[in-house]
């Protein structure tokens, strides 16, 4: 092509309007502080991990107690230390792959590392919200087939709820909520991920494409 | 020991101060947000300086460091209303040998340039600063293959956009 030959030869030889900056200036530049996006996936990585850790921790009291009532607090106890070392196994995986990401690498190299630290913390939303499924549909078919320890351990009979048909609404007021929370969660996810990755995705798949 | 090093690093960059603001007004529309990349591609390579060990140029080092962080590290701002401040970028041949058409055309390809996508910029750009396929591929970490056939796609597209 001609004229991006011309170009090429005058690139350098041209006088581009460009700024120049003087030592002072760039020397203030190194106290200034970073506002790359790599910066914004680890502030909201870390906080996605300590959101679902955190979780655990604020469950109100009156729900363990109706958990111990019914029985089942020894049974979630194990499934909480389980979690817990998935949750460290999650933790080390993210350090590890976020320690990979090196600006001198190769800009494909740069780019599958930032996707490949961000797929661990997609993959522990996954596993949480995984968790949060097969949690709520355990312990809500327990609490189905018990309905009648339930209305007792729940004091329902004194909250003045009719026996009959209780445990159907209680069912479905667990599956609407399920899924109300669900959803919240998708398009928060949706949004994040569309504002965090949508340029660097595509300048990935841009670069891994083959050209034939 | 921290200040040898501060020194080292901004005398050399100073030194090599235009490839940065290339690549910043290729890949930036306003003097604002070429200033924003300059800082956050200046950060980068002091971040990145303890490790740079001298077995290549820095100017060689810093293309990879400065694209890396254009391409991807880089947050673009929504600033919705746009400066102007870069449309009257004029390219002032050295030589008397080409008249203003040439400095008209060249303006042209420049700015049919900056309408490509990241990646086909980034290309386009190492072509102009004289990289070889192999330079090319390394730094963006493609095959050679792939750099040679992307740049004439690159190539085709620069042309569609100057003859529609």
């Amino acid at each position: 092509m001609d004229t991006l030959e011309k170009l090429k030869k005058h690139w350098k030889s041209t006088s581009q309007e460009m700024p120049k900056l003087s030592y002072e200036e760039i020397y203030n530049m190194l106290l200034k502080k970073s506002s790359s996006v790599l910066k914004w996936i680890l502030i909201i990585s870390v906080a996605e991990l300590l959101f679902w850790i955190s979780i655990l921790f604020i469950i109100p009291d009156q729900n363990i107690k109706i958990m111990q009532d019914m029985g089942v607090d020894t049974i979630l106890n194990y499934a909480n230390y389980l979690h817990f070392f998935i949750v460290g196994v999650f933790i080390y995986l993210f350090y590890k792959n976020y320690k990979n990401i090196q600006v001198t690498d190769t800009t494909k190299g740069l780019m599958k590392n930032i996707l490949k630290a961000r797929q661990t913390v997609r993959y522990f939303v996954y596993y949480n919200i995984g968790m949060f499924i097969v949690t709520s549909i355990a312990l809500n078919t327990f609490f189905y087939k018990n309905s009648d320890q339930l209305y007792e351990v729940m004091d329902f009979a004194e909250k003045g709820v009719p026996k009959e048909g209780f445990a159907n609404f209680y069912i479905l007021t667990q599956i609407i909520a399920g899924v109300v929370i669900l959803g919240l969660l998708l398009l928060f996810y949706w949004i994040l991920y569309g504002f965090l990755l949508k340029r660097l995705k595509r300048n990935y798949k841009e670069l891994e494409k083959i050209e034939n | 020991m921290k200040k040898d090093l501060e020194h080292s690093f901004v005398t050399q960059l100073e030194k090599n101060q235009n490839i940065v603001h290339k690549i910043c007004r290729l890949y930036t529309d306003d003097r604002e947000s070429h200033n924003d990349l300059f800082q956050e591609i200046t950060i980068q390579l002091w971040r990145a300086y303890p490790k740079f060990r001298g077995d290549s140029k820095f100017s060689t080092w810093m293309y990879r460091v400065a694209l890396n962080t254009a391409i991807t590290l880089y947050r673009k701002s929504k600033r919705t209303i746009k400066t102007q401040d870069f449309e009257n970028v004029s390219f002032k041949i050295a030589s008397n040998e080409y008249d203003d058409t040439t400095d008209q055309q060249l303006k042209l390809m420049y700015d049919a340039v900056k309408e490509l996508n990241d990646i086909d910029k980034a290309l386009v750009f190492l072509y102009l600063e004289d990289k070889n396929y192999k330079e090319i591929a390394n730094t963006l970490g493609i095959t050679e293959v792939n750099a040679r056939v992307k740049m004439n796609r690159a190539k085709d597209k620069l042309r569609k956009i100057l003859n529609p």
